[in-house]
């Protein structure tokens, strides 16, 4: 028996990744298409008629965006499903029982929700360049690759650490979705996935300022383009500030919630 | 003469020891200062009827819950204060049936496995597998299980790491007949081989075929504790019920029933058969027929409860 953190983190990992990997179809197919079609929609259709103050191509200024929302909307779904399924199924209990902690559970759901997030994201990645080759007869480059993959990472982490903190503490169904379209929708789609800050009315951008998305998203679209709508310093700070936030909250939630089951 | 003197510590030390337990939630007390301890390689029962407590005093020793007050230690370990020491040492088969909706039956112990840091443990898997009849069907996934197969996948699950004790949560509840003989045959087994078991159950003959000691407990109270067969001794009485050739005999206040010659009596343990027949004015010659009938748990937790209420 060998009580390492190492040990009980990996025993957890293994489970959780063989948990998303047999689902393959909604982890892989699902965002495969959902991808293809905002970039058909927005990025081809649309994106023709939309002018940037930054000389991007409305097409080129979306992937990241979409890159970024999918590693964290899989990121937040993935924990929070697991420990959902756990509860109906009864054997969240078999994590309290064992000797598994709080520190074991949180590092290993959050690492399997990031790797879940970051195929996605991948995924997202690749059908943007094919969309992008087609359109503009070239790929699309990656500037900073060191700092894409740090705010894809923080991102990742800090919506696992969210879905998880939602799912222990929930009571039932109906308080999963109201998270999900009453706070998390809303702060993607007004993260600036879709728009430039400065194509919004001051009132708004001063409000979007408070959307930590924000800054994740920009912070991945430095990475690609080396600019964005808010500074890398101002990124950086946040997106550290976010996760440390988020990790908090999972940790109390932990300690207070419930692992018997619905 | 130091060796012996350490030894006879380590074995002095309770295999669970559970001291002024209390468990409230909110306004009602589940568990109500609780006092009793499992010994080193006993199986010891804890019985009462439903919504006695015993599932509370189960949570409290695995963390599901907190003790309201109390300490509950396993092998000396306090399970609030060193759970990292106190868990690898429990074995822990809840009373509902769990889903895993995902995995197979050998995936499902593979990960079990893992959580006690056991990350390759294929021939444990496999022996307990075998054991209990699950081998046949490790690639299923536990929704293809019988309920008498998922409560084995659960008991296989408290053992993958060898715990020294084995807490069994109403283990046979819903199980049929044979499954529960071979269950009780296991549980004698893995008593023999040195685990210690506190077996939680309402099926009072289940408790005296298998509890070297047991505690009555209802509403959160302890009302009884101690070995299976002396508390069957002190709390039933002998139906002795026999026929003889027509002879008048003394008056007794143990007879409860008398038609033609064939008498009952209800005997206390402490008479002897001996001593009746010479009360009677009775010999061993005089009798045709003669059945004894033991007391029974069932009556001594009938006794146990009919005086406290």
């Amino acid at each position: 028996m060998n009580l390492s953190f190492i040990t009980l983190y990996t025993a957890l990992l293994r489970r959780e990744i063989a948990r998303f990997m047999s689902v393959m179809f909604q982890t892989l197919v699902t965002p495969l298409v959902t991808s293809s079609l905002y970039l058909l929609i927005f990025g081809v259709s649309l994106g023709k008629s939309i002018k940037l103050s930054n000389d991007l191509s409305y097409l080129g200024f979306i992937i990241p965006g979409l890159v970024m929302m999918g590693v964290l909307n899989n990121a937040y779904q993935n924990a929070s499903s697991t420990i959902i399924s756990s509860k109906f199924s009864g054997d969240l209990q078999d994590y309290k029982v064992t000797p598994l902690n709080f520190k074991h559970i949180l590092a290993a759901i959050s690492t399997a929700a990031l790797l879940r997030g970051v195929l996605v994201g991948i995924i997202t990645f690749l059908v943007g360049e094919i969309f992008y080759y087609f359109s503009h007869g070239e790929l699309l480059a990656i500037k900073h690759p060191f700092l894409l993959i740090l705010f894809i990472f923080i991102g990742g982490i800090s919506f696992a650490l969210l879905g998880l903190s939602v799912a222990f503490k929930a009571k039932n169904m109906d308080q999963i979705s109201a998270v999900g379209s009453f706070v998390l929708v809303p702060l993607i789609y007004l993260g600036g996935v879709f728009f430039s800050l400065d194509q919004l009315h001051p009132v708004w951008q001063k409000i979007s300022q408070f959307n930590p998305l924000l800054y994740f998203i920009n912070g991945v679209r430095y990475g690609v383009y080396g600019f964005a709508d808010v500074s890398l310093t101002m990124a950086l700070v946040v997106s550290f500030g976010s996760l440390a936030f988020f990790y908090g909250v999972a940790l109390f939630c932990l300690k207070n919630g419930s692992f018997t089951r619905w | 003469m130091v060796v012996f003197k350490t030894m006879k510590k380590t074995n002095d030390i309770a295999a669970l020891a559970v001291n002024s337990l209390c468990k409230k939630y909110g306004n009602f007390t589940a568990v109500d200062k609780m006092d009793f301890s499992v010994k080193p390689g006993e199986i010891f029962g804890l019985l009462g009827p439903n919504g006695a407590g015993k599932t509370s005093i189960l949570n409290v020793i695995v963390t599901l819950e907190k003790a309201t007050e109390g300490v509950v230690k396993v092998f000396g370990h306090d399970v609030a204060l060193e759970p990292d020491k106190s868990k690898p040492l429990v074995g822990f088969v809840p009373q509902e049936l769990i889903n895993h909706g995902f995995f197979t039956v050998q995936q499902i112990l593979k990960f079990h496995s893992g959580y006690y840091g056991i990350l390759e443990n294929k021939d444990r898997i496999d022996y307990l597998m075998k054991r209990l009849d699950l081998y046949e069907k490790r690639d299923s996934k536990v929704r293809q299980l019988s309920g008498g197969m998922k409560r084995r996948l659960l008991i296989a699950k408290a053992l993958l790491h060898k715990p020294k004790i084995l807490l069994l949560d109403e283990p046979t509840a819903g199980v049929d007949i044979e499954l529960r003989e071979t269950l009780w045959d296991f549980v004698r087994e893995l008593r023999d081989s040195g685990t210690s078991i506190l077996l939680t159950t309402h099926y009072l003959e289940e408790a005296e075929e298998l509890c070297d000691r047991v505690g009555i407990i209802d509403r959160g109270v302890l009302k009884k504790i101690g070995p299976t067969s002396e508390l069957i001794s002190e709390l039933t009485q002998r139906n002795i019920e026999f026929k003889f050739v027509g002879k008048a005999i003394n008056e007794s206040k143990y007879l409860i029933k008398k038609e033609n010659n064939e008498y009952r009596f209800r005997v206390p343990n402490s008479v002897s058969l001996n001593q009746l027949f010479s009360d009677l004015g009775l010999e061993l010659s005089d009798i045709k027929d003669l059945k004894i009938k033991e007391g029974s748990l069932e009556e001594a937790f009938r006794e146990v409860l009919s005086h406290e209420s």
